[in-house]
């Protein structure tokens, strides 16, 4: 099966383009944090990167959709109608997408830099050189044909990217990540403390890994896991509601959500095996 | 018959307990910013643009006053706030603090002093140029409190692009500032002397406050705007380092970790935090009588959450309330007139002023 490789091209690139720039706004707070005596470890850093990217890498990847998605048409058609072309044009192209979208975020930011890692030269040189990189990621991906595999493994990465979010939430702010679900953890014993943050953590952590496992693999048996997992958790909340009486939620819109993109991956590679 | 009594309690009850009447004493005020009473039914109040303006609240007249400073009105820079020297009455000179340009054509905060002769100002001079400079108005504090020893502070935000400098003592970016009426800095200063350090600097650590007073005992609060997350209120003590960006309970607009610590040793906790945040704009700790219940208590107004934040403090824990929030609206600052009155100015163009009405009037 063929499919219409371009958008699946720029969403990938982005994602990727997105790993490599966010990280130079942690490791520049990193560093700044260092240099006031602030007791910057592994585990500190570890949580900056991954928080990064995570919330600050979807705010980025929007933005750099949206750049590329100009920046790449225009080089497409330039690629068609002259003799330019090749993997620099859409490298350049991805450079410029990404300082473009940089100057502008600060234009429309009261003129102030949101982007900690882009305030230095070094750091706008550095944003400049991951769109370019990210542009040769776009040519290599569009270079070649692409079947159904590619959009799979695609939407398994970014399901179990948003996943990833509220996994770090629980290991690491669980208080915060508590309080999304209508539980004051203070208020809690002990006990009820523990039994929550263990439960969840580990509930969102397997279906994190599952569903990126199953990217890794194409093996149906990791999303349909996943699926399974939030399906249940859509039935038994509605149970919950109107059996128990727990009172009404709309969280089960969210967990058949969580279910179905799953679910969908799962039964696609299914019938492409079958 | 006994449900009807119920829901007749209920509702009287309710009523007498969360409403008070509001009176909006002036409206399509642009931008206005601060505001000081001149006597129980005249305030001095400024607007962003640059405009300072005496306002009677008995026959609503308004009359702009003259020979202000040329300010640079631009996202959240303008004239800011104007306060009255303890004896003004007797000398007439007034307090204001602005944004504009530098010499070197940058954005930076400016005190100045004045005496208000009629409906013009007098004597104009700058007592205090922020050695701040930034390309954009933001993040300017512009708070000015009077301490008990007749010395001013004056707050200097941390410019947003320049946070991590809120950390070092040799600029005003993050900084509570206490220098004399004249511009020159009190002997007593706790960094005078200090190598490296800028002598008139009294408290550092600091993001953008938007809320400073003094109280009768002496002590200092202040209030500043955290990221998303992390509003504080300090008690300001000198030499102090308050700990933004280092320690921080919030983290940026773009979701990324400013820091992943909230405390070390060096640097204070704040008294407390909101988070999420609720934008506080003003404060005024409220000694007089005529609402019997807010007497001794801090209010803090707030642009987020819409409403005025009665805080109290007690045995190290802090209580908060939530009042006025049916006005709905977003709240810039908040005054108690002279008898103790209390009027409430919101933001931006079109913005007005309003009386809250005593229970029992």
């Amino acid at each position: 099966m063929k499919i219409t490789k371009y958008p699946f091209a720029v969403f990938s690139a982005a994602l990727f383009t997105v790993m490599l720039i966010t990280p130079i706004s942690s490791i520049a707070n990193l560093l700044w944090l260092s240099s006031v005596d602030m007791p910057v470890g592994f585990g500190s850093s570890l949580e900056v990167l991954l928080f990064d990217f995570q919330r600050l890498g979807i705010a980025l990847y929007g933005v750099v959709i949206l750049g590329f998605i100009v920046a790449f048409t225009v080089s497409g058609l330039i690629a068609k109608y002259t003799r330019l072309g090749g993997k620099y044009l859409y490298s350049v192209a991805g450079a410029f997408a990404i300082g473009l979208a940089m100057f502008l975020m600060v234009e429309l930011m009261f003129q102030t830099e949101l982007l900690g890692g882009n305030r230095t030269l070094l750091g706008k040189m550095l944003h400049w050189l991951a769109g370019f990189a990210g542009g040769y990621f776009y040519y290599s991906l569009i270079s070649v044909e692409r079947n159904f595999t590619f959009i799979i493994r695609f939407l398994g990465v970014l399901y179990s990217y948003f996943l990833l979010g509220i996994v770090l939430d629980w290991i690491f702010n669980p208080s915060n990540a508590a309080t999304g679900f209508g539980f004051v953890l203070s208020e809690l014993s002990n006990e009820g403390q523990n039994s929550l943050i263990r439960d969840f953590t580990s509930f969102f952590l397997a279906t994190f890994l599952f569903s990126l496992l199953g990217a890794v693999t194409l093996n149906h048996a990791w999303f349909f896991s996943v699926s399974i997992i939030y399906f249940g958790a859509a039935i038994f909340n509605l149970s919950a509601i109107y059996i128990h009486g727990t009172g009404y939620n709309n969280i089960y819109l969210s967990e058949i959500l969580l279910g179905l993109w799953p679910f969908i991956l799962g039964i696609v590679i299914s019938i492409k095996k079958s | 018959m006994k449900f009807n009594l119920f829901i007749c309690i209920l509702f009287f009850s309710s009523f007498s307990y969360s409403s008070y009447q509001y009176e909006t004493v002036l409206d399509e005020l642009d931008d206005a910013w601060s505001f000081v009473f001149l006597s129980e039914d005249k305030i001095l109040y400024t607007e962003m643009p640059g405009a300072l303006k005496v306002a009677s609240l008995d026959d609503k007249s308004i009359v702009e006053v003259k020979n202000i400073p040329e300010v640079q009105y631009v996202s959240q820079g303008g004239l800011s706030e104007v306060i009255l020297d303890p004896n003004f009455i007797e000398n007439k000179k007034i307090y204001l603090s602005y944004s504009a340009k530098n010499s070197n054509n940058k954005s930076t905060l400016f005190l100045m002093s004045a005496e208000l002769i009629g409906n013009e100002l007098k004597n104009n001079k700058v007592i205090f140029e922020a050695n701040a400079p930034r390309r954009t108005a933001v993040h300017l504090g512009a708070k000015i409190a009077f301490k008990q020893d007749g010395t001013l502070l004056l707050a200097s935000g941390d410019g947003f692009d320049h946070r991590e400098k809120a950390q070092k003592l040799d600029n005003h970016f993050g900084k509570i500032i206490r220098i004399n009426t004249d511009g020159s800095i009190p002997m007593d200063n706790p960094f005078m002397g200090v190598e490296g350090a800028l002598e008139d600097i009294y408290s550092y650590g600091h993001r953008n406050m938007q809320g400073l007073v003094v109280l009768p005992s002496g002590e200092i609060y202040e209030h500043e705007h955290g990221p998303r997350g992390g509003d504080e209120m300090n008690l300001i003590k000198p030499s102090i380092n308050y700990g933004w960006p280092a320690i921080t309970y919030g983290i940026d607009y773009s979701g990324a970790v400013i820091s992943p610590f909230t405390e070390k040793e060096g640097m204070e906790q704040p008294l407390l935090h909101w988070t999420p945040s609720i934008a506080p704009s003003d404060m005024i700790f409220y000694e007089k009588d005529i609402y019997p219940e807010f007497t001794n208590t801090f209010l803090v107004t707030a642009l987020v959450s819409k409403d005025v934040k009665k805080i109290t403090f007690k045995d190290g824990k802090h209580n908060e309330e939530s009042l006025f929030s049916d006005l709905n609206i977003r709240l810039r600052n908040i005054q108690a007139s002279p008898s103790g009155i209390i009027y409430l100015l919101t933001d931006g163009p079109g913005g007005k002023l309003i009386k809250v009405i005593p229970k029992d009037l």
